[in-house]
């Protein structure tokens, strides 16, 4: 075999069904709306609301995939963007800070909630999983103590004109975005730092025994997702121009769904940015498109629960992934759980 | 046919061109315990195998009793496959069959005081709800034995106990004992899988020896010692892997003193540059735990470790640091990112000399390094650095993971069982590369079950039992024999020498 496989034959390989489905799923889309809805569909405004609507998703769905990769789930991730969503809102118009120290203290709020979180899985040595549900819960209780319940108005200008202004056709939130998606990508892909987070959410035991300080990358990626949760919440409350204390859990299954979704794409198996990012627009293109064909409400729902079943199930039974499937997992559960062996035996 | 409750007859098995078993006979009758002895990789496991038909004979056949009423084979294994939460009745319970209704509920009352005559019958008076995962290890064998009844029910049966007693000590083991012995007068017949030849010589009333997949002795009760075992299944003498270069440098990089962690209760010694120190016992005598704490891996209860005069053991992370490398015996869950390609896997100790101004690892540079490292360890297929770890074989598994040690230029490397699961090709040169970088510097520390292993690839042996070093043996003392006497014999069996305890 040829170890250095042509140009040709590498590109090939990077966009295939197998290593890149999304892409072909998004050409389907595409290629169905413009011949059924071609006049709606194919507007410029559609594509450019589109970038701009699904920035929120897609910061969280970054913040996501870092503990991930790392090995953590983090389900409070929809509660730390309406934390932070609220908190913005809070310090402008209930305590009256100026907009740059407001924005200072919400994220690094954030973050420090991202440290907590860390602090408690890897000291206590709770399960990320319930972690993570308990913080969500106290993390609403937070939201409720600062809103009272109801939703905060009168942003101050400055924060709404960013949240809306453009440089050409994009939003200052959707290059932010792209911006913070370029250093994750870096980071995770590129750097040792990235290597050893991988490695960590690969098998945790075998790098602790490579050297490398596991509770540290624990920990740091929960605070790297705890400050780009924050960036995502502070860039809702600029969007709407208010503080909605039922906004943030709304993001968490969006998030989970493209990332897991994300995973399926480009590195076989690996939470990765940019099969993340392309995912969360797959998906809002496949429900813009339905929404504007006039599907009922509850079509963008059941698009994207069967969006990441069918995804993920397709990517682990053609034992692409690294990381074991849920059911892999469930299954070498059962394994071990079995009493062993056959015990009975045959007659001669 | 005869009261033979079975009958094993030239059974052959191979696996390629190798024999695992070659033309086997053995019987057992009702009442007798058969203890089976051999290496690893002598062909015990295999035979079980093929009895229990997890495996299907090349050739040779099996009979199981005569016609009306046949033997039934159950096997406790090493994993007795206890369910830890479920209470004794509750695991017993398992293996009896619940027809007509799985649904129907089960006779608690009836049940328990079953579970609990049983169990007394071997000698175990407790009750029956306790969970498994209190008991102590010798309690937790004697209900797998006892479930492995219950499947029987009253016909005939042949018991196989897979090292039951490996990690049972003193009252334990006797505890075990005296259960495998009441098993045998209740008329089953056993075949006992064992390392430790005290106890075989004391239970078994008949002796096979296994080797190289062969049945190379066959004694009755009496008719042995502990000595003749040994005799047996150490046979000759291995070539040496590491010529020591006999001036041994005084430079001490390893140093352990008064070591104490859970399997351990107490170690002292040191290991010089260039030296290969191999460390022998059996399982639970702290043999298969000292590198892990060496490494920091679990945590000493006391003592002090100290590389090149730095001290460690604190965690991994610092160990690394110091220079130490650790090759764990379980490959796949302890020493590699399995859907990591070779690649990653190789680098993962150290980036340095690989990274752009930026901070960022050189792809290109890094598949170069990859793959000088794979071909000086000659992993097979040449070039395959992008593949997926996990989907290398064993032995080049292995490879992968020293040359990701061996490249940060380690001055201690801790291997357990380097060449468990390894083909006989590259375990040749997995003892090259180990003797290699022993030539170059380092100190290393084997651990090993493998006697053989031992005495051909290092220049001393120190030899674990019950936590502490019973004995040191090297130069012309260090033969397999010696270190299969002092590892399953109780010592009196053969000339002991160089013991300090």
């Amino acid at each position: 075999m040829s170890q250095e496989p042509t140009i040709r034959s590498r590109v090939l390989r990077a966009i295939g069904f197998r290593n890149a489905s999304a892409i072909w799923v998004l050409v389907v889309i595409v290629v169905v709306f413009s011949i059924t809805i071609p006049e709606t569909f194919l507007a410029a405004r559609t594509w450019t609301s589109l970038l701009d609507t699904q920035v929120v998703v897609a910061i969280t769905a970054l913040a996501l995939v870092i503990p991930l990769a790392a090995g953590s789930f983090n389900l409070a991730v929809g509660a730390q963007v309406g934390v932070s969503s609220m908190m913005v809102g809070w310090m402008l118009v209930s305590i009256g800070l100026p907009v740059v120290p407001a924005i200072g203290l919400t994220l690094a709020a954030s973050a420090l909630i991202g440290l907590l979180m860390g602090l408690v899985i890897v000291r206590f040595h709770i399960d990320s999983f319930i972690a993570s549900l308990g913080f969500s819960s106290l993390l609403a209780a937070l939201v409720t103590f600062m809103s009272g319940g109801r939703q905060i108005l009168g942003m101050p200008s400055e924060l709404v004109d960013f949240g809306t202004a453009r440089v050409v056709i994009f939003t200052y939130p959707f290059l932010i975005l792209i911006a913070l998606a370029l250093v994750c990508w870096h980071v995770l892909e590129r750097t040792p730092l990235g290597r050893r987070i991988y490695a960590t959410g690969g098998n945790l035991e075998a790098a602790r025994l490579a050297g490398i300080r596991t509770n540290r990358i624990i920990v740091g990626t929960l605070v790297a997702c705890g400050l780009l949760s924050g960036v995502a919440g502070v860039l809702v409350t600029a969007r709407l121009g208010n503080s909605d204390p039922t906004i943030g859990p709304a993001y968490l299954i969006p998030a989970f769904t493209a990332a897991f979704l994300g995973s399926t794409q480009f590195k076989g198996g690996r939470f990765n940015i940019w099969g993340t990012l392309l995912s969360v627009y797959v998906l809002a293109a496949g429900v813009k498109g339905l929404q504007l064909s006039g599907a009922p409400t509850w079509i963008p729902d059941a698009f994207n629960g069967i969006a990441l079943l069918v995804a993920v199930g397709l990517a682990s039974s053609a034992r692409l992934g690294g990381r074991p499937s849920l059911f892999e997992r469930l299954r070498h559960r059962r394994v071990t759980a079995q009493p062993l062996e056959p015990l009975q035996q045959k007659d001669a | 046919m005869s009261d033979h409750l079975l009958e094993v007859r030239s059974l052959s098995k191979a696996f390629g061109d190798n024999y695992a078993l070659r033309d086997v006979s053995l019987t057992v009758a009702s009442g007798e315990i058969v203890a089976l002895l051999g290496h690893n990789g002598s062909g015990k496991s295999t035979l079980v195998k093929v009895l229990s038909g997890v495996y299907q004979a090349d050739s040779g056949d099996v009979s199981w009793g005569d016609a009306e009423r046949p033997t039934s084979l159950h096997v406790v294994h090493q994993n007795l496959g206890l369910i830890g939460g479920l209470s004794i009745a509750e695991n017993i319970d398992l293996a009896t069959s619940h027809r007509p209704g799985w649904i129907v509920p089960t006779r608690r009352g009836k049940e328990r005081r079953e579970v609990r005559d049983r169990l007394r019958l071997f000698g175990l008076d407790i009750d029956v709800d306790t969970p498994v995962g209190r008991l102590t290890a010798a309690q937790q064998s004697i209900v797998a034995i006892a479930r492995a009844f219950q499947m029987g029910g009253s016909g005939r049966n042949v018991l196989v106990l897979d090292e039951p007693t490996a990690a049972l000590h003193g009252e334990e083991a006797t505890l075990l004992h005296d259960a495998v012995k009441a098993a045998a007068a209740a008329g089953c017949g056993v075949i006992y899988i064992s390392h430790r030849l005290p106890e075989v010589v004391d239970l078994a009333d008949r002796a096979i020896v296994l080797k190289d997949g062969e049945v190379v002795a066959e004694k009755d009760r009496g008719s042995f010692d502990q000595s003749d075992l040994v005799r047996i299944i150490a046979g000759g003498e291995p070539p040496k892997h590491h010529a020591s270069t006999s001036a041994a440098s005084d430079d001490v990089r390893l140093k352990v003193s008064d070591l104490y962690a859970p399997s351990i209760r107490g170690a002292d010694f040191e290991v010089r540059r260039g030296e290969v120190l191999g460390v022998a016992g059996l399982v639970g005598s702290g043999m298969e735990a000292l590198n892990g704490t060496l490494f920091g891996a679990t945590t000493a209860a006391s003592g002090t470790i100290k590389v090149d005069g730095r001290l460690v053991g604190a965690s991994a992370a610092q160990a690394v640091d110091a220079g130490v490398a650790f090759v764990p015996a379980d490959r796949r869950l302890r020493g590699s990112i399995g859907q990591f390609s070779a690649r990653e896997n190789l680098t993962l100790t150290s980036h340095s000399g690989l990274l752009s101004r930026l901070g960022a690892i050189r792809i290109s540079r890094e598949r170069t390094e990859a793959t000088s490292w794979m071909g000086r360890v000659r992993v097979r297929p040449l070039g395959a650095a992008e593949q997926r770890f996990d989907l290398f074989s064993g032995g080049n598994q292995q490879k992968i993971v020293l040359a990701k040690w061996l490249r940060t230029s380690p001055g201690v490397i801790l291997l357990d069982e380097p060449t468990q699961g390894v083909d006989v090709g590259a375990q040749t040169e997995i003892y090259r590369l180990i003797s290699e970088a022993a030539d170059e510097g380092a100190a290393v520390v084997v651990c090993s079950s493998d006697s053989k292993e031992l005495a051909s690839l290092c220049d001393r042996v120190i030899v674990f039992r019950d936590g502490v070093i019973s004995g040191q043996y090297s130069g012309a003392r260090l033969t397999e024999s010696a270190l299969v006497a002092a590892t399953i014999a109780d010592g009196a069996a053969v000339p002991k020498e160089g013991v300090s305890s």
